[in-house]
């Protein structure tokens, strides 16, 4: 069932951009056949396991794996030893500057053990249960440290420290003392006195977020099968499969070139499928043992050991005048990063405030270690948390002047030409049409019963676009194939193939797109960051683009013209110009069917880094009731606008949004990580960390706002991630309106919310 | 904007303490970000390569990665901010 409605301001009319074709890898999938990481069977293939930490925060004093090695079936048992030491330097851009003296200790533990599940060796035996039962005879030997799980706690001057000499960056002059905190930043623009004092109505609240995981159905697993020549094969389940050959190389020491990584299909990533944690040691394990090797992650595992988003710790202030101008905003943000440094606070301070125009801001960002699984990408990654702060804040700033909160937003929308707070200023519409779309809904104005509220809130997204390649080969029937680099999360190949099949001028049904290994197609970076549709879109239009191109030369040499007397049209190269008339136009089979005699097979790659994507904006509103006796809020309507530059395939956009905002109910209403006193999990699973299944949801409304993007050759903008932004302030404010409560820490479940009405 | 007026040049606060002795405008005569850089590079040598590799370019507000290719038009203005990867 589709309900979304698609307001374009283009009247330009494609015949295959902008239709729902069936994706091409839809029938593997709805009939199990699909091939998963875990499905992979090679011939001799034995079966990893690793041992994890028991402790929230350990010194470890000696692993002992003589036991495990001596028996019978084992194969292979790593520990850190094993690879190669890094340097401890942090590489590459500051919002994503890597260090590699980490992330081998994340993949296998050193020194000390830094949470719970953090792995500290590896085994490989002919049997999945002979690899469990030398996983218990691993004797480690640890000394328990004092643990720290909360961000606030681990800011504290007397708190436990992860790392005894970790100085914060950002801070002049440095600290002298060692601390938990890893980084401070401070972005800044206009005279936030000014604004502030000129201000009818100051509102400001401190706000707490709970580390939540990405929930991918499909736990982490891979096949590594490596030579005695060091060349190796991985076929795993990732956002990038040629980000997996990198790291694993970087980790292991070894060439790029020497490793060749095929991409399952993978069911779910957003974004936590961008990081490595078992290619290396399975691609280790396999050299060492001389036999291919899988690895899986139990569920268990997945919300141990793998990256969740961070949790925070916020205050939020903005001033408002009277007739609703919001004339200042100032912020705090300090997330927790796991138990190695790199929480996506700076989008956080990058991402609050640039739905709006807002002359007088500040944003301060801290990223702060504690004893938990390191942090990873999750959609938009710290864009939603920050949001939560400030647009809760900004939503009671238009209750408090008596505005409706859609229509202050509106009086404050980002134009073209409006700063933001890192300098740029914005250099593409569709805010303002987004904003004005939902107001515009029906349902907007519906009158609300007993115990019901509405909420509303926005959110921002920059978007990506960069490296991605793709390849183009017409096959001797006339059929095409698109190759390019990037997993398919979220229907990309029909998307690739909507463009491809435009360009060409030919049906959908004639080409096929696939997900090509790092072997077949060019460097292409992470499925992630909404990048894939605009990036890698870009490439396979280029690329159809220079095939079509070849196509005008052969069929000018069979015509015997010059090709400035060729054209390409509807699917066919035609005489043009005088020549008009002369020549029965050529299909795209036919000229197929001439390859050879016309110089060969007709392919193309290209290659492209991408640029000038358009941001992406959400704006969005719900209704839902709260049970007063139980706390249990019930969503009864939810309607999410955003801009989409043009939707190739509207299905799968409309697939993005209501994704998008299922993830951001769950964080609000039900998802936290429940660590106990000792510094442990207790609801690593999936009926403990609850997670909004179909029957707690009404259908997720979707308007597709259509203002092109001019830089796509189709007008695509990314769609995946400003949809997760809004859901936490909207059902936040909802809430205030159905029980008169402000609630300010998330997850807003019936416990906390209860707690709340009974105060 | 007209003829050859030169592109200014925006360094975030934290890039320009760090690197530029904390002054975060120059104006600069360049036809494509190559130039720029270079240009940038021989005012503070080896800052060309912190600006490749940890920066995503805005010019005149638009989003690119630090390429040598992308040209700067006349009076541009160019903002060199911290990259940004997404989830």
């Amino acid at each position: 069932m589709n309900d979304s409605v698609i307001i374009s301001d283009s009247t330009k009319r494609f015949r295959v951009v902008g239709t729902r074709p069936i994706r091409p890898d839809g029938i593997p999938k709805v009939t199990g056949r699909a091939l998963y990481g875990a499905d992979l069977k090679l011939p001799g293939m034995i079966y990893g396991k690793i041992l994890r930490s028991p402790h929230a925060h350990a010194r470890i004093l000696s692993i002992d794996t003589s036991k495990a090695v001596a028996l019978k079936g084992v194969k292979a048992v790593i520990t850190a030893a094993d690879l190669p030491e890094q340097k401890n330097e942090f590489i590459g851009p500051e919002r994503v500057a890597v260090n590699f003296w980490h992330v081998t200790r994340n993949i296998l533990a050193r020194e000390k053990a830094l949470y719970e599940g953090h792995a500290i060796a590896a085994v490989a035996a002919a049997s999945a249960s002979i690899a469990e039962e030398a996983v218990a005879l691993i004797k480690v030997e640890y000394e328990v440290l004092p643990h720290v799980i909360d961000v606030d706690a681990a800011m504290a001057p007397d708190a436990p420290l992860l790392f005894e000499d970790m100085i914060t960056r950002g801070v002049e002059p440095a600290p002298a003392k060692a601390s938990n905190i890893s980084k401070r930043l401070a972005f800044e623009m206009g005279d936030l006195a000014a604004g502030f004092a000129a201000a009818d109505v100051v509102i400001e609240r401190d706000f707490k977020t709970a580390a939540v995981h990405q929930a991918y159905i499909e736990p982490h697993a891979c096949v590594a099968k490596v030579e005695a020549d060091g060349q190796g094969e991985i076929w795993s389940s990732s956002q990038g499969h040629f980000q997996m050959r990198a790291l694993t190389a970087q980790i292991l020491g070894v060439k790029i070139g020497d490793l060749r990584v095929t991409p399952a299909e993978i069911g779910g990533g957003f974004g936590g499928k961008t990081v490595t944690y078992l290619e290396p040691v399975a691609a280790l394990l396999s050299k060492k043992a001389g036999l291919p090797v899988r690895l899986q992650m139990t569920r268990d595992e997945v919300f141990k050991a793998t990256g969740p988003t961070s949790g925070s710790s916020m205050w939020a202030k903005v001033g408002v005048t009277k007739d609703g101008k919001i004339v200042a905003a100032d912020a705090v943000f300090k997330f927790q990063a796991g138990a190695f440094p790199g929480s996506p606070v700076m989008n956080a301070c990058l991402c609050a405030y640039s739905p709006y125009d807002i002359p007088n801001a500040r944003a301060v960002g801290y990223d702060v270690v504690s004893n938990r699984p390191k942090s990873a990408a999750y959609r938009a990654p710290g864009s939603p948390i920050g949001h939560f702060a400030v647009e809760s804040v900004i939503d009671m700033c238009a209750k408090a002047i008596g505005m409706d909160p859609l229509d202050l937003r509106i009086k404050n929308v980002a134009r073209i030409g409006t700063p933001t707070i890192a300098g740029p200023k914005h250099a593409h519409a569709g805010f303002a049409e987004t904003l004005q779309a939902l107001r515009n809904h029906p349902g907007y104005k519906a009158p609300l019963g007993p115990n019901q509220g509405r909420g509303v809130a926005c959110g921002y997204w920059f978007n990506g676009g960069g490296e991605s390649s793709a390849t183009l080969q017409v096959n001797a029937d006339g059929t095409v194939l698109v190759a390019t680099g990037s997993p398919d999360i979220g229907g990309s190949r029909a998307s690739m193939a909507i463009m491809a099949a435009e360009t060409l001028g030919v049906d959908y049904n004639t080409v096929r797109a696939i997900v090509a290994d790092t072997g077949s197609v060019g460097y292409t970076h992470v499925t992630g960051g909404s990048r894939v549709t605009f990036a890698t879109g870009t490439a396979v239009v280029n690329a159809t683009r220079t095939v079509v191109t070849d196509l005008i030369r052969r069929a000018a040499m069979i015509w015997d013209v010059d090709p400035e007397g060729v054209v390409w049209e509807d699917g066919y190269a035609k005489p043009a110009g005088s020549n008009v008339g002369d020549f029965k136009p050529l299909s795209l089979k036919e000229l197929a069917a001439k390859a050879a005699a016309t110089g060969g097979p007709i392919t193309a790659s290209a290659g492209v880094n991408a640029g000038g994507q358009a941001p992406g904006f959400a704006a969005q509103f719900c209704d839902l009731e709260v049970d007063p006796e139980t706390g249990r809020v019930t969503i009864l309507r939810f309607v999410a606008a955003q801009d989409v530059g043009r939707a190739i395939h509207p299905s799968y956009v409309e697939g993005q949004i209501q994704g998008g905002v299922v993830q951001g109910i769950g964080w609000a209403l039900n998802e936290e990580y429940i660590y106990n006193a000792k510094g442990l999990l207790d609801n690593a699973g999936f009926l403990d960390y609850r997670c909004p299944v179909a029957s707690d949801l009404p259908m997720i409304e979707t308007i597709l706002v259509e203002v092109p993007n001019p830089t796509h050759p189709y007008g695509a903008k990314g769609v995946g991630e400003a949809n997760i932004c809004p859901p936490m302030a909207a059902i936040a404010a909802a809430i205030e309106q159905a029980t008169g409560k402000r609630m300010t820490e998330l997850p807003m479940s019936p416990p906390r919310l209860l707690a709340a009405l009974s105060a | 904007m007209i003829g050859d007026a030169p592109a200014r040049v925006v360094f975030t606060s934290g890039f320009s303490k760090r690197y530029t002795n904390g002054v975060r405008e120059f104006e600069v005569k360049a036809k494509n970000l190559r130039g720029m850089i270079r240009a940038m590079d021989t005012l503070f040598p080896g800052l060309g390569e912190h600006l490749e590799e940890e920066t995503t370019v805005a010019i005149n507000g638009e989003l690119h990665e630090t390429g040598y290719f992308q040209p700067v038009p006349a009076g541009a203005e160019v903002f060199f901010i911290p990259k940004i990867e997404g989830g």
